[in-house]
């Protein structure tokens, strides 16, 4: 029931690839579904594969994806005949690679905090997990009633502060988390 | 006993004459070059000579003297030149006329005649079809090429008499570099082609290439066939062509038809031949020059007329009268051919060789391909860098672009690049939909970004994604702490699958 999640909770199955232009693609293979491309849970077969050459059938439309030359996380795939450029990474080196360009608004922004004084009853997720924007990440008994704190971007749980049982006061820090939406 | 029927050219054009062969029931028989001992068209034919031209400079296909004497040797009763090669050589053809061997093609002296630019033209003037203003005859040096050109105004053209191909050709722009590119196309034309003459004409902007398809007998018996229209051009090559074009209306059609058949009767043209005209802006249009083969996109107006060309090209070098009349020939829908060469358009057409890995073509009823290549064949550096035709047929020019567009993208082939994604571009581009296009469209609108997209971007990131992910996730799981769940069973899944 409610929001459907597309990032599953394996974060080392979500890669960044992009293209010379700069263009930037998230790409998440999940185990046993379809894969999710910039958040987006995109309806694509395989119609074809071998080793280094894939067809794809998307909307009735087909892919045929050639792996043209490859150094080490630099691609080249010749798409429908005409090639396009890739360096690729995992989500774990994107992310390093974020905050030591950019620390304070990767590392600060996204962290949880927690609204009230309470009690934490239940931890949804570990860290190193990937997590949706919106799903919620812990439960907060406070004033007999529990609260589901959710992610407020979809990202990747760096740190958990707190253990089940713990109380915490206001404005004490919870979960960090790292974006990886830009 | 049946005729042999010997086919001087190889690739996709052998195989298409082997098919009319065939129908006509005679032997075909080709050369097997050491350039390309394993090419497909052999499978196809009765009989195979071994050309041996393996030390040899020029190819077989090259070579007028040992084509006719090994024609002699194997009893053959027809030579098909197919185009390119030797087919507008009149050498060769009065070499094979001369030995008794049926040239399959118009009179050698008429291959001679059109081949030189001035004699065709004159000939053209007689029988009083517009021509392009420019000068009557060669000129003879640079001095008197600026005097000729201030005289019609820039910018001019200069063309080798005995040219083709785009050699010896140079566009002028203004007066103070028209002697510098006399002397430099002068000096290629006689390099290559043995004749440095040059003349001079206006040179038309933004023109469109049209080309009427004509059909004659030994009988004085002259059809036209309609237009193709051949505009999209790169180094003054065709790339894609279609039949009719948009650009002829039914009126101008009968006019210049008229005309091709007029000028054809008035030389005593008989066999398949091209009457070329360039089209500008306003619509007036002017003849060019007249091709005396048969041409790489003769299937378009196949498509359209239902009228198999090579068929009677060969029953007319038989003597045969041809038996339709022109009122016969209707024009059914449209047609368009995109030419498969193994060249990269996002590095100015760079032509690559080596293994098609796979190759896939599409295959509906309204589709024709012809190829000379299958799955495992070798693209050498040898011979030309097309190796096949996809044509298309729709009931009209919207319908045979959507159609066309589907097939292109059906179409694959692993390990070199090739045209079809330029095709692909053009056939989506706005000036190609409006039937605007002329021939500086490549060099002026073309650009290779315009071949990409974003959903083959996309796409292609997804494919690199899963090769790397699959080698990422294999190395982390050879760490312990890593739950062994590697490949994607979506992956996986399709694996068993297919």
């Amino acid at each position: 029931m409610g929001t459907k999640y597309n990032y599953r909770r394996d974060a080392s199955r979500l890669f960044i690839a992009v293209r010379e232009n700069g263009k930037r693609f998230k790409i998440y293979i999940p185990k046993d579904s379809k894969p999710v491309i910039d958040g987006e849970e995109k309806d694509i077969d395989f119609l074809e594969q071998e080793d280094f050459h894939y067809t794809f059938d998307w909307n009735g439309k087909k892919f045929h994806c050639e792996l043209v030359s490859r150094d080490q996380n630099k691609a080249v795939i010749k798409v429908n005949g005409v090639e396009y450029r890739y360096s690729l990474e995992s989500i774990f080196s994107y992310i390093r690679r974020g905050m030591i360009n950019n620390p304070d608004k990767q590392l600060n922004e996204y962290n949880i905090f927690s609204p009230m004084p309470g009690k934490i009853v239940d931890l949804f997720l570990s860290e190193g997990d990937l997590v949706n924007e919106g799903e919620p990440i812990l439960s907060l008994e406070a004033m007999k009633m529990q609260n589901e704190i959710c992610a407020n971007c979809n990202g990747v749980i760096r740190k958990i502060k707190v253990q089940t049982g713990q109380s915490v006061m206001k404005d004490e820090l919870l979960v960090e988390i790292t974006s990886i939406d830009e | 006993m049946k005729k042999k029927l010997l086919i001087a050219n190889r690739s996709e054009i052998a195989i298409r004459i082997i098919r009319s062969a065939h129908k006509l029931g005679m032997l075909a028989v080709v050369f097997q070059s050491d350039k390309e001992p394993d090419a497909l068209y052999l499978k196809y034919a009765d009989e195979i000579i071994a050309a041996k031209d393996n030390g040899n400079e020029k190819s077989i296909f090259l070579d007028a003297d040992r084509i006719v004497k090994l024609a002699l040797e194997n009893n053959i009763d027809l030579i098909h030149p197919g185009y390119g090669f030797l087919s507008e050589n009149p050498d060769f053809a009065e070499l094979c006329v001369s030995n008794g061997i049926n040239f399959i093609g118009p009179s050698p002296q008429l291959i001679r005649d059109m081949g030189l630019k001035t004699v065709a033209k004159s000939m053209a003037i007689e029988a009083g079809l517009p021509l392009v203003p420019g000068s009557d005859g060669p000129v003879n040096d640079a001095k008197a090429a600026k005097e000729f050109a201030n005289k019609i105004g820039y910018p001019i053209i200069l063309k080798a008499s005995a040219g083709g191909g785009g050699r010896g050709m140079r566009i002028v722009e203004k007066a103070d570099t028209i002697e510098r590119h006399f002397k430099s196309a002068s000096d290629e034309a006689k390099a290559a082609f043995g004749n440095g003459d040059m003349f001079i004409e206006k040179y038309l902007q933004n023109p469109k290439h049209l080309e009427f398809q004509i059909m004659g007998d030994k009988h004085g018996n002259v059809i036209h066939l309609g237009e193709r229209e051949c505009s999209l051009q790169r180094k003054h090559q065709k790339i894609l062509e279609e039949a009719p074009s948009a650009s002829v209306t039914p009126a101008m059609r009968k006019e210049m038809g008229d005309m091709a058949v007029r000028f054809a009767k008035a030389i005593g043209y008989y066999s398949a031949g091209t009457i070329e005209f360039i089209m500008d802006e306003d619509g007036s249009y002017f003849f060019m020059e007249m091709n005396t083969r048969i041409q790489v996109e003769h299937p378009v107006t196949e498509m359209i007329t239902g009228v198999d060309l090579v068929d009677w090209q060969i029953r007319v070098a038989l003597g045969e009268e041809i038996t339709l009349k022109q009122k016969d020939i209707k024009i059914n829908g449209w047609a368009i051919e995109c030419r498969v060469n193994t060249e990269d358009p996002q590095n100015r057409f760079s032509p690559q060789t080596g293994f098609i890995d796979k190759i896939h073509f599409p295959m509906k009823d309204y589709i024709r391909i012809e190829t000379g290549v299958q799955s495992g064949s070798v693209v050498t550096p040898y011979f030309d860098s097309m190796i096949a035709k996809i044509i298309v047929h729709g009931k009209d020019r919207a319908d045979v672009i959507e159609k066309t567009l589907d097939a292109l993208y059906e179409f694959s082939l692993i390990g070199l690049k090739t045209t079809v994604p330029f095709c692909r571009t053009v056939l989506k581009h706005p000036e190609f939909v409006s039937a605007s296009y002329t021939t500086r469209w490549v060099d002026s609108v073309f650009t290779p970004e315009m071949l990409e997209n974003d959903e083959d971007e996309m796409m292609g990131a997804l494919a690199a994604t899963i090769m790397y992910a699959s080698e990422y996730l294999q190395l982390s799981s050879d760490t312990p702490s890593y739950k062994n769940d590697l490949l994607n069973v979506w992956v996986l899944n399709k694996r068993l699958n297919y």
